[in-house]
C-alpha cells in the first residue's frame, strides 16, 4: 500500500514536471505565432501541472503523516504550487495569457533545480526533528507558498513591462505584430504589478511573524537574527520602500518594475542563497533546517 | 533669538517627518542586516566570529545586531515613525470623519467621474438609498442651487497606514524591554532532581526569582515506526516546599510560570548508578559522553560515562576513572545492568537503569508579550491598507430649469483604479435603475 501511494507520488512529479516544462513551451509558441490552440493548451497544460501538483503534495502528505513542508524538496513543491496558482488566478481574473511565458520559466527552473541538485534520497519523506512538529509551521508555510506565488508573478509582470517599454522606448511605434503587442498596455501592467504586490506584502509579514511564533514556542527566541530571518526582513523591507516609494515620489513604470526584479531576487536569495552561499549557519540549523523561508 | 530656536526645532520636526528619511532609514536597515549575515555573529556561532580579523571585532561587525549604530538606525526610524504619524494623524482624521461634500462641480475632480440628468429630489433619494444599502456613511448639504454629497465606505481602511507605522514602535518597545530585562538561561537535568531555578547557568540577565524545578521524568520517546516522537519531561514547580504546579513539556509545547518559561531544548541519555563507599550508598546519575562526573567524596577520582547504551532492557555503559589532574584515565570499562564492579579500591559501582538528562531552555521576556501586540497590530494595519481600502464617493446636483439638473459624482480613486472603477459603475447604473 504505501508502495504504492510512493511510486503514485513519484508519478505525480513527473506528470507535473512533463506539464510545466511543455507549458512553458506552448506559452513562448503562443506569444510567438499568435495561434489560439497554442494558448488553450498552455492553459491547459498549467491547469493540468496544477493538478499534478495538488496530487503530489497531498499524497506526499498521506504518507508522511504530516503536513509535506518539512525539507527543501517539500517546500519548492509548495512554492511552485503557489506560484502557478497564483499566475493561473491572474490569467483568468484579467485575461492575461501572455504573463505565462514569464512566470512558467520560474517554476521550469525550480524544477531543474530540483531534479539536478537532489538525489532521490532527499526527495523522499524524512522523518523530522520534534522542532518542526507545530502548526505553526503549517501557517508559516503557506503564507509563504502565497506570498512567494505572488512576488514570482509580479517579477514576471515586471519583466514584461521592462521588455515593453525597451520596445517602445526605441521610437518605432510597438510593432503592431511583434510579441510585445501581445501585452497589455503599460500601466495596466504596472497596476497589476502593484496589487499583486499589495496582495502579497500582507502575507509575507505574516508568514514572518507565524515563522517568530513558531521560533518562540520551539526555543524561546522569536527572533534571532539568524541568516535566514534576516533575509526575509530584507526583502520585506524592499517591498515596504517599493510601495512608499510609488505612494510617495509617484514611482511607477520602469522604477517600480525593477523594484519587483530586486525584490524577487531577494526572495530566491533568502530561499536559496542563504543555504548555500552564507556562511556560518548557527548551532540549530541542524534541528532547524531550510525551513525559516 | 527665539525665532530661530523655533527654526531649528521647526527644521528638526521637518526632517524626521519626512519620508525620504523614512526609505534611507530603512535601506540603511536593510543594508546593515545584510552585512550582518556575512560576518559570523557571536550569539549565533561564537566560534567563528571569534576568528573574524580583530578590527572587524572590534567595529562591532559580529554582533551587528547590538551595536550602538544599529539600535541608534532603529531609534530614529521610530521617531520618524513617530513624528510622521502624529503630523499625519488630522488629516487622516479629517478624510475619514470630518469629511466636506464638494462645493462645486470643480471639487469633483477625479478620473472617475459620471454625469446624471434627473430632478432634484428623485435622484437625492435614490443615491442616498443606492448609498446606504452599499454600506457607504453619507453626509448631504443643501445650497440654494441644488444639493451636494459625500460618502465614504470602508473608512476604517484610512487608518491602515498609520496603525502600521505605531506597530513598528511598539515592536522596537517589545524588543527593548526583552534585552533589557529578563533573563535567558539554560539547565541540563536528570530525572529525579530538584534544582533551585536561580541556581541555573544564565546567558542573559538575573533570576530573582526563588522557586525550584523538580524533574520527575526524562523522556525521548519514539513512535512504532521508528521515527523520533518527541523529548518528554515530566516536570514539576515547588514553592516553599510545596508543588504548585505539574506538567509535561516538549518541544514546541513549554511551560511557563509566573513569567518564567520552560523550553524543552535538548536531551541527552544518562545512567543511574549507585556508589557504594565504605560507609554509605550514593544515587549517582551520569550523563552520555561526559557530560557530567562524579566525584566520590574523600578520593581524587572522578568518573565520567564515555558511551551509553540506552537500551531499556539491557543498559550498557563504558566509563573511564581518572585520578587528579591526570589526562589518562586510570581505569576504563563497560558495566551491564545490574553489574556491579571495584573503583581503584576505593569503591564499588553498580548500574541501575537508564536515566534521561533533560536540557532546558529557560527564559523570562516580559516584552513578549509587546511584540506579539505590535505584532498583531501591524497585521491589522496591513489588512486595512491594502484588504480594506476606503472609497469615497462624491456629487454636486445643479438644478436648471425647474427641478431639472444634473449629477456629476466622482469618486477619489486613490492608489488603484481597477476595482474602483467597476464598483462605481455598478452605484451608477444602480442609482440609475431607480
Ligand atoms: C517600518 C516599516 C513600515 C511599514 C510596515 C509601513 C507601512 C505602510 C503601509 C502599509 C502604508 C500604506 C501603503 C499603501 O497603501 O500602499 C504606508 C504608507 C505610508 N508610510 Fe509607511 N511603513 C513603514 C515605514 C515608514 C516610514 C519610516 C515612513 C517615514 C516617515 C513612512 C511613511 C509613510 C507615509 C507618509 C505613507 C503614506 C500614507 C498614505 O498616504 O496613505 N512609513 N506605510
Amino acid at each position: 500500500m504505501d508502495q504504492g501511494l510512493q511510486n503514485l507520488e513519484t508519478s505525480s512529479f513527473y506528470v507535473m514536471l512533463m506539464a510545466y516544462t511543455l507549458c512553458m513551451f506552448f506559452h513562448w509558441a503562443w506569444i510567438g505565432t499568435k495561434k489560439e490552440l497554442m494558448g488553450r493548451f498552455a492553459t491547459y497544460l498549467s491547469i493540468v501541472g496544477l493538478v499534478a501538483n495538488t496530487a503530489a503534495i497531498i499524497l506526499r502528505m498521506i504518507i508522511a503523516g504530516r503536513p509535506p513542508l518539512s525539507n527543501s524538496y517539500e517546500f519548492l513543491l509548495a512554492f511552485i504550487w503557489g506560484i502557478i496558482f497564483v499566475y493561473l488566478f491572474i490569467e483568468y481574473r484579467y485575461k492575461l495569457r501572455s504573463l505565462g511565458a514569464f512566470v512558467m520559466p520560474i517554476a521550469f527552473l525550480i524544477l531543474m533545480f530540483i531534479i539536478m541538485s537532489m538525489g532521490p534520497e532527499e526527495r523522499i519523506a524524512q522523518a523530522i526533528p520534534p522542532a518542526l512538529k507545530s502548526k505553526w509551521l503549517t501557517f508559516h508555510v503557506v503564507t509563504a507558498m502565497f506570498s512567494y506565488g505572488a512576488f514570482a508573478t509580479s517579477f514576471g509582470l515586471g519583466i514584461m513591462y521592462l521588455l515593453k517599454i525597451g520596445e517602445e522606448g526605441k521610437g518605432k511605434k510597438s510593432n503592431p505584430h511583434g510579441i510585445i503587442s501581445r501585452f497589455p498596455a503599460l500601466d495596466i501592467i504596472d497596476e497589476l504589478s502593484y496589487k499583486v504586490i499589495g496582495f502579497a506584502f500582507p502575507l509575507l509579514t505574516l508568514c514572518i511573524i507565524t515563522g517568530a511564533i513558531w521560533a518562540n514556542y520551539a526555543w524561546g527566541t522569536y527572533w534571532s537574527w539568524d541568516p535566514k530571518e534576516t533575509w526575509s526582513l530584507i526583502t520585506w523591507i524592499i517591498y515596504a520602500a517599493y510601495l512608499h516609494a510609488r505612494l510617495m515620489y509617484g514611482w511607477k513604470g520602469k522604477r517600480a518594475a525593477w523594484m519587483t526584479i530586486f525584490g524577487f531576487a531577494a526572495v530566491l536569495f533568502t530561499f536559496f542563497g542563504v543555504n548555500y552561499f552564507l556562511p556560518g549557519l548557527h548551532s540549530y540549523a541542524i534541528s532547524q533546517p531550510n525551513i525559516l523561508v | 533669538m527665539k525665532e530661530q530656536r523655533e527654526g531649528i526645532v521647526e527644521y528638526i520636526w521637518r526632517v524626521f517627518s519626512s519620508m525620504k528619511l523614512g526609505l534611507i532609514l530603512l535601506g540603511l536597515v536593510a543594508l546593515v542586516s545584510g552585512v550582518g549575515t556575512v560576518f559570523p555573529q557571536a550569539n549565533l556561532d561564537p566560534g567563528k566570529a571569534k576568528e573574524v580579523g580583530e578590527i572587524w571585532q572590534t567595529l562591532g561587525f559580529t554582533q551587528i545586531y547590538s551595536t550602538v549604530w544599529f539600535r541608534l538606525l532603529m531609534g530614529l526610524l521610530c521617531i520618524n515613525l513617530v513624528v510622521c504619524s502624529i503630523q499625519r494623524f488630522q488629516g487622516i482624521y479629517n478624510r475619514t470623519f470630518a469629511l466636506k461634500p464638494p462645493v462645486s462641480v470643480s471639487n469633483v475632480f477625479s478620473k472617475i467621474k459620471a454625469k446624471l440628468a434627473g430632478e432634484s429630489e428623485p435622484l437625492k433619494i435614490s443615491v442616498q438609498d443606492v448609498l446606504k444599502r452599499n454600506g457607504f456613511k453619507l453626509t448631504i448639504n443643501s445650497g440654494d442651487n441644488g444639493w451636494s454629497f459625500i460618502a465614504i465606505k470602508r473608512r476604517l481602511g484610512n487608518w491602515g497606514s498609520l496603525i502600521s507605522h505605531i506597530s513598528f514602535v511598539v515592536l522596537v518597545i517589545g524588543a527593548i524591554l526583552g534585552t533589557t530585562m529578563g533573563f535567558k538561561g539554560f539547565m541540563m537535568s536528570s530525572a529525579g532532581s530538584t534544582v533551585p531555578i536561580n541556581s541555573i547557568s544564565v546567558s542573559k540577565g538575573r533570576i530573582n526569582q526563588d522557586f525550584s524545578v523538580r524533574i520527575y521524568s526524562a523522556e525521548d520517546r519514539f513512535l512504532p515506526n521508528g521515527e523520533r516522537d518527541n523529548w518528554y519531561t515530566d516536570m514539576g514547580i515547588i514553592e516553599n516546599g510545596t508543588e504548585v504546579l505539574r506538567k509535561t513539556i516538549s518541544v514546541n509545547h513549554p511551560l511557563t510560570y509566573r513569567g518564567v518559561t520552560f523550553y524543552q531544548s535538548s536531551f541527552a541519555n544518562g545512567a543511574s548508578l549507585t556508589v557504594d563507599l565504605k560507609d554509605q550508598k550514593l544515587p549517582i546519575v551520569l550523563q552520555d559522553h561526559g557530560g557530567n562526573y562524579f566525584q566520590a567524596p574523600g578520593t581524587e577520582l572522578y568518573l565520567i560515562a564515555a558511551a551509553i547504551k540506552s537500551d531499556p532492557q539491557k543498559p550498557i555503559m563504558l566509563y573511564q576513572v581518572y585520578r587528579g589532574k591526570g589526562v589518562q584515565p586510570v581505569q576504563t570499562g563497560q558495566i551491564n545492568a545490574g553489574e556491579t564492579i571495584d573503583v581503584q579500591g576505593e569503591y564499588k559501582l553498580t548500574l541501575e537503569a537508564n536515566a534521561g538528562f533533560t536540557g532546558l531552555q529557560v527564559k523570562q521576556d516580559p516584552g513578549v508579550m509587546v511584540v506579539w501586540l505590535g505584532c498583531a497590530l501591524l497585521l491589522l494595519g496591513l489588512f486595512l491598507s491594502f484588504y480594506w481600502r476606503s472609497m469615497v464617493v462624491l456629487g454636486v446636483f445643479e438644478s436648471g430649469q425647474g427641478t431639472e439638473g444634473e449629477l456629476t459624482m466622482g469618486t477619489m480613486a486613490g492608489k488603484v483604479t481597477g476595482g474602483v472603477q467597476e464598483e462605481f459603475d455598478r452605484l451608477i447604473h444602480d442609482i440609475q435603475a431607480k
